[in-house]
């Protein structure tokens, strides 16, 4: 989403599904892992919407759907290639919003080149691409050169239309296993209702080519002209465990607070960090290190940048990559809070070795889940190891005062409802006395390493408050030690005077704690509720609104009016917050006409370019390398989405065999005797995992809870009734499904919501299994990630849970 | 308080099956050991401790998948053959709509389960008590909604007033049959217009429902031509026999092949 739009998030919000003519459900069962997802699609179709899933199963989503396929796991990228073609070939584009929203006129770098399935700059070594050939053409001002057509060779869209004349509808029909006609029947349906959304989950994301796939959904919803509109966007559905807020608040090991890019190993200052990521970044990075050191913070320190810690770039530091390296021996003590890792980690046999590398683990959670019993799982010599555990009882989510963020970006406070039981304690409390333990440890240290840790600005009270955590993110006005009231009040502060925990926050608690609103009129009958908590940034609830107007500033769809240009007064104004530069910039100015502002071509990017804006063009006198104002996001696995066999997969890659699967994809490959590949002589049919409804992520707690146990008793393999057939099992008998890895067994469900389809025109099978079990709680079972396979995308990390290779038999 | 209705619209229905876990909490009863019946169905049919539970049905024809849940619990009929059937006079109508049993009265005889169309109430046989959805009464007696329909999110239950409900579920229906043709309600006319009324998908056969339920022919025999005579002339032995044979009667023709 960021490489395409500007910013890494669900574009429009739950409430505005309400609006959508048309849903691509794709990698998304909502009904079962985001069921209030239903309540507002219910709504849309009730005055008429159609919903098309696909989905390797026909799931509880599925049972509503006006149009259904089957797809093989890990194949999205063919179809959707597919209908991206359809779409240009046959001129189903909103020309419009092409040439004024997106980037499609501008001249791609002439040394760019896609052949034999690799983009050009690839380093075959590293397994890596070097992404300068990824570029425009720029102008003496050092702006890209735009074409006068979209027929121009160079442009983006020419680009994009011979990328994509490669996938047919047939071709992703031997690919995916779903009918030409229905994908095609797929490309009709949602070109024809306008506006269309697209709702994704872990199943687009949890595969070696998972951004991509994403990219792809970004290509089509440009072309249409879906983004930047109510019932329209790409909405990532974000899960309940606060995912949205923890990724604000930087989960994600590359990141800091609000997305800022993590300083580097290279980075000696805040001006080498603004050479690499722009002059944009770095008043909320001042702010940051204001709001973390205070007045240890100061110019002539360069704002205590040393204090940060900088992370080696060529390092993937992702969740399982931590695994890897605590196997190695690199840690002596891990804190785990709040994630069952030895059942939700993919290929787990890497968990239990790396847990017994430890010294100490700690683990904070509700019940003593498997990861805190892993030295007792069955088959394991508590004697062998020397590991100590020390359990934290956690305060439940409703113990505790706080915020969630939800997936439409309202940041939604909550006071506690209870008192914690025993003797749990809240996340903050426990780290708040840790933290403050810890300094004390330190006390009168002269060392350089430890100044960070005692100059920190930490004072959230005795009793640690949650609010005062939320105030140090909406920040303050430094020279006066008062809240900053407004984004906008941050945004025209002078760098160094305002300081923030993360700078898309401002405005949270600036007049009052805005994130605890809870009036739910809706004057607009959009579902914008904008006096409903606060959304980030700045409570606009639908992104890249700006793209919802014509070229004069007003609204396209008369229905569903979101902002628009008022000329009288000069402002930019209208139901939801303007997501535009400049409230006071016309339509007319270059301001005014910049639909996505967060990105530095102020455009939709079809084509993920390498590009900085507004470096200079003539070099600074004093011979230091240029600083240019806003780097786009980049994905390091091509600037356009292409179709890659998932790691382990049953057939060669159609389009370019001897590039069958992603160049650059990670596959942890350092404990050989862990990390085993399967061949599809061996292992002849496709898993793919998932959750169900009825328990929550690893189980931890879940499977405590009886009545969820009732609903849910236990783990199962389903398969079609082919299948079934084949191996002489029927309904209810146990199976046992094994991988190059592992192997567990548990029940078969056998079923017609599997079919049996044809890759290549080889008959093939996908078994679908819940991933939620472990061999702990009231309801223990085998867990399923046992079988998969740790191959991660390149960019997010993110593990291919959703396929790898498995056989079946009768146990 | 005016007639109720609760409009089960399966067409919005996801099954996801947090109405019956408001169901237990609502009503404090205890998660049972189940496993997995058929599809996501691990509950088989009512007990003692669960009143409502869904049901999951796959019908694959024609290359096309329906996949159809329907929340079950007791209809709250308008003329209950379990209320008819109470040799005890425990259950009884509330002006609501719903039917529920009193326990202080209950014994336990189980005229109710073998007259129940639907196979609804369950004997609890330690407590010998007879058990079923009550509508959560309790709320709604104060104004609240039963605890499944205040749990639901997609929007598959609706409560409110009988009449205007029920114009509701027509327009929806109208809706949900241009491209459900088979869609009708269930409840509207059966057992003298059912409290929880359903708009089905399909015909009420694929959802394992009877298609004309009615007061077993035996019990109204039973209650308006045996008893009111056998009051004044037959013996209590005479009595027992009679009671026995119609209890036969209705086990046979009213019971599942599977039990």
């Amino acid at each position: 989403m960021s490489p395409s739009f500007g910013r890494g998030a669900m574009t429009n919000s739950w409430s505005d599904l309400q609006n959508a003519e048309v849903f691509l459900i794709a990698g998304s069962n909502c009904a079962e892992n985001h069921p209030i997802a239903m309540k507002w699609i219910n709504r849309a179709k009730e005055k008429g919407a159609k919903m098309i899933v696909v989905d390797p199963r026909f799931t509880r989503t599925a049972s509503k759907a006006d149009l259904f396929a089957q797809i093989r796991p890990g194949t999205d990228i063919a179809y959707l290639g597919a209908i991206i073609n359809y779409i240009i070939e046959n001129q189903l584009y909103d020309r419009n919003y092409v040439l004024n929203y997106t980037n499609a006129l501008l001249k791609v770098a002439k040394d760019y080149k896609f052949e034999d399935g690799v983009f050009s700059g690839y380093d075959a070594k590293s397994r890596k691409y070097a992404v300068t050939s990824w570029g425009y053409q720029l102008g003496s001002d050092n702006k890209p050169l735009k074409a006068d057509s979209l027929e121009d060779p160079d442009s983006v869209f020419s680009k994009l239309k011979t990328h994509y004349s490669r996938y047919t509808f047939e071709t992703a029909e031997k690919i995916t296993g779903i009918p030409a006609v229905k994908i095609k029947q797929i490309a009709d349906t949602f070109c024809e209702g306008k506006p269309g959304t697209i709702l994704y989950a872990l199943g687009m994301t949890q595969h070696t080519t998972g951004t991509q796939g994403i990219r792809a959904y970004a290509v089509i919803q440009l072309l249409l002209g879906n983004i930047g509109k109510a019932g329209g966007g790409i909405n990532a559905l974000r899960g309940e465990p606060n995912v949205q807020g923890s990724t604000d608040m930087a989960n994600l090991f590359n990141n800091l607070p609000g997305y800022l890019p993590h300083p580097i190993n290279t980075d000696q200052s805040i001006r080498d960090y603004q050479v690499r990521n722009g002059s944009v970044q770095e008043k909320p990075l001042v702010a940051l290190l204001k709001a973390w050191f205070g007045e240890h913070a100061r110019k002539d320190n360069d704002f205590a940048f040393s204090y940060l810690p900088k992370i080696n770039p060529s390092v993937n530091a992702s969740m399982v990559k931590l695994f890897e390296m605590m196997d190695k021996g690199q840690f002596k003590l891990a804190f785990n809070f709040g994630s069952n890792s030895l059942v939700s980690i993919p290929n787990r046999q890497l968990v239990r070795s790396a847990l017994t590398k430890l010294d100490m683990l700690v683990v904070s959670d509700l019940f003593e889940v498997e990861t805190a019993q892993f030295w007792r799982e069955p088959g394991v010599k508590p004697a062998d190891i020397n590991t100590e555990v020390i359990m934290f009882p956690a305060a439940f989510v409703y113990e505790k005062d706080g915020t969630l963020t939800n997936s439409s970006r309202w940041i939604q406070w909550k006071n506690a409802a209870l008192k914690p039981l025993g003797e749990a304690k809240p996340d903050l409390e426990i780290l708040d006395s840790l933290f403050k333990r810890i300094r004390k440890l330190y006390d009168g240290s002269t060392d350089a390493k430890d100044a960070p840790i005692l100059n920190a600005r930490w004072d959230y009270g005795e009793e640690a408050s949650a609010l005062k955590v939320l105030q140090e993110l909406n920040g303050y006005d430094e020279t006066n030690g008062k809240l900053t009231q407004s984004l906008a009040d941050y945004l025209k502060a002078s760098v160094g005077t305002v300081s923030t925990g993360c700078w898309i926050y401002a405005g949270v608690t600036g007049n009052g704690n805005l994130a605890a609103r809870r009036k739910n009129s809706d004057s607009t009958g959009l579902g914008l509720y904008k006096d409903w908590s606060f959304a980030w940034p700045g409570n606009i609830r639908i992104l890249y609104n700006r793209a919802s107007c014509d070229e004069k500033g007003q609204p396209v769809d008369d229905k569903r009016k979101l902002i628009w240009w008022d000329a009288a007064n000069n402002v930019w104004s209208g139901n939801d917050g303007p997501d535009v530069v400049d409230k006071t910039k016309g339509p007319d100015t270059p301001e005014g006409k910049q639909s996505f502002r967060m990105n530095p071509e102020g455009a939709g990017r079809l084509f993920a370019a390498n590009y900085m804006s507004g470096l200079p063009v003539v070099p600074s006198a004093d011979g230091l390398p240029a600083i240019g104002v806003r780097p786009a996001g980049l994905c390091v696995d091509g600037p356009m989405p292409e179709f890659y066999e998932p790691t382990e997969s049953p057939t060669d890659n159609l389009l370019h065999p001897k590039v069958s699967k992603s160049p650059v994809a990670l596959i942890l490959s350092s404990s050989p005797e862990i990390q085993k590949m399967g061949k599809a002589n061996d292992f002849p049919h496709v898993l793919t995992t998932y959750g169900v409804v009825e328990h929550f992520c690893a189980g931890g707690i879940t499977r405590n809870i009886p009545w969820l146990n009732e609903l849910m008793p236990e783990p199962f393999a389903e398969l079609s009734k082919n299948l079934a057939q084949k191996i002489g099992i029927k309904e209810g008998d146990m199976v046992e499904v094994s991988s190059a890895r592992g192997k567990v067994t548990v029940r078969a469900l056998v079923t017609d919501r599997l079919q049996t389809y044809k890759v290549n025109g080889k008959e093939t099978e996908t078994i679908g299994m819940p991933w939620s079990w472990g061999f702990a709680s009231l309801s223990p079972g085998p867990s399923t990630n046992e079988l998969t396979i740790a191959a991660l995308d390149p960019g997010a990390g993110t593990p291919e849970y959703k396929v790898c290779l498995v056989n079946v038999r009768r146990a | 308080m005016t007639r109720k209705m609760i409009l089960v619209d399966t067409s919005k229905c996801t099954g996801c099956k947090a109405c019956t876990v408001a169901c237990k909490e609502w009503n404090e009863l205890p998660a049972e050991k189940t496993q997995l019946v058929t599809s996501y169905q691990t509950q088989k049919d009512f007990s003692p401790k669960t009143w409502t539970y869904v049901t999951f049905i796959e019908k694959y024809k024609d290359q096309t998948m329906n996949f159809l849940m329907r929340k079950a619990q007791c209809f709250h009929c308008g003329d209950p053959a379990c209320l008819k059937a109470c040799s005890s006079k425990a259950i009884r109508q509330t002006e609501s709509g719903f039917v529920v049993i009193d326990h202080k009265k209950c014994i336990g005889c189980g005229y109710c389960t073998e007259n129940c169309p639907f196979g609804v109430p369950k004997v609890d046989q330690t407590l010998q008590k007879s058990f079923k959805c009550t509508g959560c009464i309790d709320r709604v007696e104060n104004n609240l909604k039963p605890a499944c329909v205040q749990t639901c999110q997609t929007g598959a239950l609706m409560f409110g007033d009988y009449s205007d409900l029920l114009g509701q579920a027509k327009n929806r229906l109208s809706e949900v049959q241009k491209t459900h043709p088979q869609a009708q309600l269930y409840g509207e006319k059966e057992m003298g217009g059912t409290t929880y009324v359903y708009l089905l998908m399909d015909r009420p056969e694929v959802y394992g429902l009877p298609v004309n339920p009615t007061i077993p022919l035996s019990l109204t025999l039973w209650k308006d031509v045996v008893r009111p005579v056998g009051g004044i002339a037959v013996g209590g032995a005479a009595a027992a026999v009679v009671i026995g044979v119609f209890a036969n009667i209705v086990k046979g023709s009213y019971r599942s092949k599977d039990d």
